[in-house]
């Protein structure tokens, strides 16, 4: 188990898609996260299980740019990306959603689609549309491209945070908490939806608290608690981990993976 | 028609140059950045097209056109040192710039004329010229009000950490708004001097700031047609309404608060709001199926959304 605060390059038997390398975020006293270090694996679905407060999210910041590091540093290809700007990040090819809904309130689910696509796609100006639309279809959005996000339940308002961020061909992509809100019938389509990404060779990294779908829907599982990494491994064995145990699943029961 | 218009020649430039102003504070506003700093760039623009054209003799339009990209250039300076600050107190550094050049006006001796200003500030500007330049404006700004920039404008300003992570340069866009803001502002100092033939202190006050808010305020942020509705009313309401005289600050004062609490997004905002429910009314049921379909469960809904900040 890797919980060190080591930032000097670790040795992974395979090229990671991202990594984080002994990064901690302090907010004044708060230790949101305090030396984590992965590696993502290439073509899998990870997942980041933990408490509320635990700093997965704050993590997921780091690892977008959007929060500021007090230590440590992020990397992406092999490119030290810890001094990027937050908005050239998306052209690395890491995408994300988030854990509350950031959507567009005056603009159509097309315009809030859209919005970083052609961004992202400005040369290829013709390539955009055509993107849009098959994110739409993968959401399940169709017949909605019109509305507006308050014209939308929770659900499907989530669903366009999630043809936001796939729109883009992201290389990487970040879920926090996809499907909180959900119905078990669409949490079953958004895990549906990430399998099939992952077979087309998507890396994906969810944070999520529903242990059964984790469990069931990730190939890799990190447990965060107090900003540090507690176990990781593949789910089975994750979940099984008594330090995990004690601190998440502890006060949740039996999971029903 | 031609009648009308040259007996109101006054009050339609006012209008105009109202209008432009209030175009300078809403540049910043649709992005997030609340500056008060075009009274300033209004009182560049004002002062120095008269300081050119009455003390140095150079002709109407080069003075305006030199005093308009002076107040741009002194714009972009002020956005590169404060673009760093925000909300609030990026508010109030905007504030103390324009309370900064009235005193420099009030305290410029013969150059400004001091609390008297200058006068005799006779140029040969229209208000067919002013119109001209108005709608030049008009037409660059709609191209802002439209496609990917427009998208892009609205994201900077309703969420700009999220602009960024959406790939938007954020920090570009709020910049160059500094300079674009300046040379209205300036342009419209420059052309209200040549309207009125004299400018001083007390026309570049903080009076004017809270009129353009109230403008904006009143056509609603979102489009320049608010801009022109907000000018059109607050220029022609005392025209009209002759007895309003000297209670007209308590009836504009009670007119933005009820457009405040009424009509959040402006005049502008109820038509766009209009036209956007009458667009999916058709689309409804539709939707309604689709969500059937997704199997929403409103037990399910509260049971899964509780306990978490959402
Ligand atoms: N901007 C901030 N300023 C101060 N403290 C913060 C900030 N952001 C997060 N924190 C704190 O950092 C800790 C980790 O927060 P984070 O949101 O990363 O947790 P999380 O694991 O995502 O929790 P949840 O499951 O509730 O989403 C919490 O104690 C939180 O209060
Ligand atoms: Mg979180």
């Amino acid at each position: 188990m890797e919980t060190s605060e080591a930032t000097e390059a670790p040795t992974y038997d395979y090229e990671p898609v991202a990594e984080a390398r002994g990064v901690a975020v302090h907010y004044g006293g708060i230790k949101a996260v305090d030396g984590v270090s992965l590696g993502l694996r290439p073509g899998n679905i990870s997942g980041i299980l933990g408490p509320n407060g635990s700093g997965k999210t704050t993590l997921l910041g780091a690892l977008t740019r959007m929060v500021q590091l007090t230590r440590g540093s992020v990397w992406c290809q092999g490119q030290n990306y810890s001094h990027v700007k937050s908005d050239r990040v998306i052209t690395l090819g890491i995408s994300r959603t988030f854990q509350s809904v950031r959507l567009l309130p005056e603009r159509t689910v097309w315009d809030n689609i859209i919005l970083s696509t052609d961004v992202v796609f400005k040369r290829e100006g013709d390539k955009v549309e055509g993107l849009v639309k098959e994110a739409i279809a993968r959401t399940g959005l169709e017949g909605l491209e019109k509305a507006r996000p308050d014209e939308l339940s929770y659900g499907m308002q989530r669903r366009v945070e999630i043809a936001r961020a796939i729109a883009v061909q992201p290389r990487l992509l970040f879920l926090d908490e996809p499907t909180a809100g959900m119905s078990r019938k669409e949490r079953s389509d958004i895990s549906a939806l990430m399998r099939n990404l992952r077979s087309e060779g998507l890396t994906q990294l969810i944070v999520e608290h529903d242990v059964g779908m984790m469990v069931e829907t990730c190939d890799y599982l990190y447990a965060m608690n107090f900003g540090s990494l507690i176990a990781e491994g593949t789910p089975q064995d994750v979940v099984r981990n008594a330090a995990v145990q004690e601190a998440y699943l502890g006060k949740h029961g039996r999971h029903d993976a | 028609m031609m009648g009308w218009i040259d007996q109101n020649e006054f009050l339609i430039g006012s209008t105009l140059t109202v209008f432009l102003l209030a175009i300078s504070i809403q540049i910043p506003l649709r992005l997030g950045v609340i500056s008060f700093a075009s009274i300033g760039y209004y009182a560049i623009g004002g002062y120095g097209t008269a300081i050119l054209m009455t003390q140095y003799d150079v002709s109407t339009w080069t003075s305006v056109v030199v005093a308009s990209v002076a107040a741009a250039a002194v714009a972009m300076l002020l956005g590169l040192i404060i673009s760093r600050l925000n909300g609030l107190y990026l508010a109030m550094a905007t504030v103390s710039f324009s309370l900064l050049l009235s005193a420099v006006a009030v305290n410029g001796g013969s150059v400004t004329g001091g609390a008297v200003g200058l006068f005799g500030i006779i140029g040969d500007i229209t208000i067919w010229h002013t119109a001209g330049i108005a709608v030049v404006i008009i037409i660059l700004v709609s191209f802002t009000e439209r496609g990917k920039l427009s998208r892009r404008i609205d994201a900077t300003r309703e969420d700009s950490q999220l602009a960024s992570a959406m790939g938007i340069n954020v920090t570009a866009y709020r910049r160059l708004s500094f300079p674009v803001s300046g040379l209205i502002g300036g342009l419209a100092g420059g052309l209200a001097v040549n309207l009125k033939t004299a400018i001083n202190p007390e026309s570049v006050n903080f009076t004017l700031v809270v009129l353009a808010l109230t403008i904006i305020i009143i056509g609603g942020q979102a489009s320049w047609i608010g801009a022109l509705a907000g000018s059109l009313f607050f220029v022609w309401l005392p025209e009209i309404l002759v007895f309003v005289g000297e209670w007209e600050e308590v009836v504009y004062g009670t007119l933005v608060v009820f457009a405040a609490v009424l009509v959040p997004g402006g005049v502008v905002g109820v038509f766009n709001d209009w036209r956007h429910r009458r667009s999916v009314a058709r689309e409804r049921p539709k939707v309604a199926l689709l969500e059937a379909a997704a199997g929403e469960s409103d037990a399910e809904l509260t049971q899964s959304r509780s306990g978490k900040d959402g």
